[in-house]
């Protein structure tokens, strides 16, 4: 029973303000992933938590209960930071057994400790080396293998996988997934890469300046953006966002988009009541048509590994860039087409101050249940 | 084809020859790059290609072997004589110089007339998004920004040959993203020659006509990125390029009437009939018997038939799905574009199209076929 | 670079040598005077070539001097064991004190710290004889002078900010983040200081050490305002060379190589300890 709970915390650094009245519950065993730019507080927040600086206002309780007075070393957690913080002067088997000598183990339940999470990890054959000897790889699993340990029933990592590279990158997330559900530990995962975010948190956290802009499962934050902002942060190639003037006729409701129309969900039009709106659209789901007298021109085709990326261009400068999956027929560079998307995948925002539109009953930009 | 712009003719580089142990950094590279051409050389730390820069740029003598731009031998001469223009990792900017007299000192010996200079100044500052910071001095400035200038000052020269050492290692996902498109348009328009050092893939896919893949040393292979994908030379440019990797599994390949079978680790059998997979490809396969398979991850296919595998992870990132599934005693990876739904621990089917199979000689690595045809 | 022509081989060869008999030309004199008799050395002209004699060695540890004058008690043993006793108990009260300072200079902010810090250090800047003459009143007032705590007292003048000023760079290199996965290990904050902020910087905290103990030990000022004969440390005990007869060069020579011993032997064990601070960047992987 650790749940994990802020309360209006927030957090300055002299006139700089790093958190701004941050509340989240995060329930017990419930691993949320805590995403925004650089310099959005993501760190801080978790600093917070873990003890070792203390907030400038607001409550942080851990299990139920007030952690104002309560030492790092007491509040029972593990945590893995960015830099990997390794204790240079000690080989990775004593980097690992530090929370354990801790808590006065014995010899030998440290040894067996130690050689379980390195098992499990698959760093055995490096436990006597000092930290300047492993590869990235390797301490990156040595910081991670000292954070749990002690089976903490709270788990604070710090973008853990942020100096390591694209391929390990992926492997040990595919790895995570199964790590934390086996450790059962309420868990605050700190990431700059969105698919790590949807991959791994039960729910995500999304930062921006110091505050919470949306806190929401994969599903709500990737359909249901609360804003612009949240929208970008998500998906490869970035969102579509396009200035429009929804509108409607005796089709339904509609927008303009590079000289094509573009159906809206019905009632768009009133939810936007006249204001000037941005449509959001992703790149996957945008599809070509075989429509031959298409308005849009092909600019450019960017082969990725297993989708291929093209830009195409519309009227009035309007560019758009479409992700389709490598087994489809690809476009040339100079080819017209047409484009095709679902009124329900399709977000309207307002321009002003870039949040998502939504009425009741009106379902403009009502995220579609994922396929 | 008209002259190459660089030639590369086996160059070696051994560190500390005649120490007690020397370290042969790059192995008989050869290379040729034509005028206007973007190469890459890609490679994970330590497998030469910073090493190969610094010997084209003449920060490093070769041990042997010949460089040579636009026809001259340079590889004996001094690195200002050698009209090659670089941008450096860390960025070596002029810490008393603004930025904008950093990028104006790169054309100083090149006597331009002020209002020229200063043309290409602004051209090249507005392409890299620091325009508004040319009047500031480099300490003042974020990491991203003083690679930016540090890539403006040797793009705004007028050299032979343009040596990119990861030039947007610092910078800002978003960003890197739109100038990676910028910097292409503008190095093509000008049909400048470049050389790009990176480990990221992504980048050198991007930017680059051909990329060269190292390890060890050596060149593994020299081709477009989608040679790469689709002809990987040998099983290490296999799994090594490709986000995520290949799956490579060790294999015994046996005939099965006119057929063939892939007996893997663990007895599963990868089998196919007579006529689905092209029989020289099958004789190629036979003839090896210790083979290793390559599959990408978006060519496997989960479904209810298939080989039985069991999910270990199926994560959904918005636009697709990583799947690990447990298989042949390994993790095999899945990319579905389609939204998977099967939870950690339910079992799955799991097929291989002969035509997306990639065979590898299990013994010196070499492809033997690529799909159905021969390596 | 690899390309270096014969004749910047010999360019660099020439100027090394050069360097090298510019620094080691005075140590190598001294020592070789040291084992010379006053005679040997004013003679004209000099030679290179004499009879050695340990004689000045032995008037220094018998501490009695022949001179054409008559015999001359010296206490050149005594200021020895003066110089150790004042300069190592002052390194390590400056140790104790100057270690949690530096510590806490680096790693809290807090209200006027900086000003704090530089004022310890501005103690650095001050002449010493400006504040000799006050301080010699106050400690007679207090019994203090003419004592070794009194001494110990102003030597902090030479060896705490030193100490403070270096070792807080050190502080400052360690990652906050270290000691931060430390104590979130389970760790309270002595334990961490002792186990983790301690050893890391120890490179540098030798190295600070030496310098302040070299510092001190060549001190002259204020022990010579402020001790007397029998509290004297060598450097000011050398003064008693100077005799009504004349100066006692050969004496002087063996008594600067007896007192630069212990520093040089110093310097040369902790050697591995100032390589390894410089190459403390290692510290953050």
């Amino acid at each position: 029973m650790s749940t994990i709970e802020l309360s209006g915390v927030s957090k300055r650094f002299g006139a700089s303000v790093a958190l701004d009245g941050i509340s989240l519950r995060v329930e017990s065993g419930e691993t949320v992933a805590i995403i925004g730019a650089s310099g959005a507080g993501k760190t801080v927040l978790l600093r917070l938590v873990a003890g070792v600086e203390d907030p400038s206002g607001g409550m942080i309780a851990i299990g139920g209960a007030d952690m104002a007075d309560v030492a790092p070393e007491r509040r029972g957690i593990g945590m893995a930071f960015q830099n990997f913080a390794l204790f240079p002067h000690m080989t990775a088997f004593d980097n690992i057994a530090s929370p354990l000598s801790a808590r006065g183990a014995s010899a030998d339940e440290v040894r067996r400790g130690v050689e379980s999470v390195a098992r499990m990890l698959k760093i055995e054959s490096v436990l006597d080396h000092r930290p300047r000897a492993l590869s990235n790889g390797q301490k990156q699993r040595t910081a991670l293998a000292r954070a749990l340990a002690a089976s903490p029933s709270i788990l604070l990592l710090d973008d853990p996988l942020r100096n390591v590279d694209a391929k390990l990158r992926f492997e040990m997330r595919l790895e995570f997934e199964r790590l934390l559900a086996d450790q059962g530990a309420t868990t605050l995962y700190v990431t700059q890469d969105y698919r790590e975010a949807m991959a791994l948190g039960h729910r995500i956290a999304v930062m921006d300046g110091g505050r919470l802009a949306q806190v929401g499962t994969p599903e709500e934050i990737y359909f249901k953006p609360t804003g612009v902002e949240v929208a970008r942060q998500f998906g490869d190639p970035t969102i579509n966002l396009v200035p429009a003037h929804p509108a409607s006729d005796d089709r339904g409701a509609f927008a303009t988009v590079g000289g094509a129309r573009l159906d809206l969900a019905p009632g768009a039009d009133a939810v936007a009541n006249g204001r000037e709106c941005m449509v959001g659209i992703r790149p996957e789901a945008l599809a070509f048509t075989e429509d031959a007298a298409g308005v849009f021109v092909v600019e450019a085709v960017t082969p990725l590994n297993e989708k291929v990326v093209t830009l195409v261009a519309g009227a009035e400068g309007t560019e758009l860039l479409v992700s389709r999956p490598s087994h489809e027929p690809t476009r040339r560079p100079g080819e017209r087409v047409s484009l095709h998307v679902a009124a329900r995948e399709v977000l309207l925002f307002a321009r002003e101050d870039g949040a998502r539109l939504s009425g009741a009953g009106a379902g403009a930009g009502a995220g579609s249940t994922p396929p | 084809m008209s002259a190459a712009a660089l030639v590369l003719d086996r160059i070696d580089k051994v560190y500390n020859p005649e120490g007690a142990r020397p370290v042969h950094a790059v192995r008989a590279m050869s290379l040729e790059l034509a005028p206007g051409e973007i190469g890459a050389l890609l490679g994970s730390s330590g497998c030469g290609k910073t090493s190969t820069l610094r010997m084209i740029a003449g920060f490093e003598a070769v041990t042997g072997g010949a460089i040579a731009l636009t026809g001259r031998a340079i590889h004996a001469e001094p690195p200002a004589r050698r009209n090659v223009a670089m941008a450096f990792e860390g960025y070596s900017l002029y810490p008393p110089l603004s930025v904008r007299d950093n990028i104006a000192f790169a054309l100083k010996s090149r006597r331009l007339d002020p209002a020229e200079a200063a043309r290409r100044i602004a051209e090249i500052a507005e392409l890299l998004e620091i325009d508004d910071l040319l009047g500031r001095r480099p300490s003042s400035l974020s990491g991203g920004q003083q690679q930016r200038a540090g890539l403006a000052r040797a793009l705004v020269r007028d050299a032979d040959l343009y040596l990119l050492d990861e030039p947007m290692g610092q910078l800002e996902p978003r960003l890197r993203a739109v100038l990676r498109g910028r910097l292409k348009h503008y190095i093509k328009t000008r049909g400048l020659t470049v050389i790009l050092v990176t480990h990221d893939q992504t980048e050198a896919n991007a930017l680059a006509d051909r990329i060269a893949v190292m390890e060890d040393g050596a060149l593994q292979q020299f081709a477009s990125p989608a040679t790469l994908r689709d002809r990987p030379a040998n099983r290490f440019v296999g799994a090594f390029i490709g986000e995520p990797p290949m799956n490579l599994l060790p294999a015994e390949a046996r005939a099965d009437g006119a057929g063939i079978g892939f007996v893997l680790p663990g007895g599963a059998r990868l089998a196919y009939g007579p006529g689905e997979m092209a029989s020289q490809v099958r004789e190629a396969a036979l003839a090896c018997g210790a083979v290793i398979v390559g599959v990408r991850p978006h060519a496997i296919r989960l479904s209810g038939t298939g080989l039985p595998a069991r999910v270990a992870a199926n994560q959904w990132i918005g636009d697709q799905s990583h799947v690990a599934v447990s298989f042949a005693d390994r993790a095999v990876v899945v990319v579905e574009h389609e939204r998977v739904t099967a939870r950690s621990g339910d079992a799955v089917g799991l097929s291989i199209d002969a035509g997306d199979l990639h065979v590898f000689d299990a013994g010196n690595g070499a492809a033997v076929s690529h799909g159905e045809v021969l390596a | 670079m690899d390309h270096q022509s014969t004749l910047e081989r010999v360019v660099r060869g020439v100027l090394i040598a050069l360097v090298l008999l510019f620094f080691m030309f005075p140590i190598v004199w001294i020592l070789m005077m040291s084992f010379q008799t006053n005679e040997q050395i004013l003679r004209i002209p000099p030679s290179l070539a004499f009879e050695p004699t340990l004689e000045n060695y032995q008037a220094l540890i018998t501490g009695r001097l022949e001179t054409q004058a008559g015999t001359l008690d010296i206490r050149f043993m005594s200021n020895l064991w003066n110089s150790l006793v004042l300069s190592v108990c002052s390194v390590a009260l400056a140790l104790v004190l100057g270690v949690p300072a530096a510590y806490a200079f680096a790693r809290f902010r807090f209200r006027l710290g900086e000003d704090i810090a530089f004022t310890l250090l501005s103690f650095r800047f001050a002449p010493p004889l400006l504040v000799l003459l006050p301080l010699t009143l106050y400690f007679q007032e207090l019994g203090l002078a003419d004592t070794y705590i009194g001494l110990i007292w102003v030597y902090q003048l030479i060896c705490l900010p030193l100490i403070l000023w270096i070792v807080r760079g050190y502080f400052e290199d360690v990652s906050p983040d270290i000691e931060h996965a430390y104590r979130t290990a389970g760790h309270g904050w002595l334990t961490t200081f002792r186990r983790i902020s301690i050893p890391l910087t120890a490179p540098g905290i030798a190295a600070a050490g030496l310098l302040a103990f070299i510092f001190a030990w060549n001190n002259f000022i204020f022990a010579l305002v402020l001790a007397s004969a029998d509290k004297q440390p060598v450097t000011v005990g050398a003064l008693a060379f100077v005799t009504a007869s004349g100066i006692q060069y050969g004496q002087i020579a063996a008594a600067i190589v007896l007192s630069i011993t212990p520093t040089l032997a110093l310097a040369l064990y902790a050697q591995r300890y100032l390589v390894e601070g410089l190459s403390l960047g290692a510290v953050k992987g």
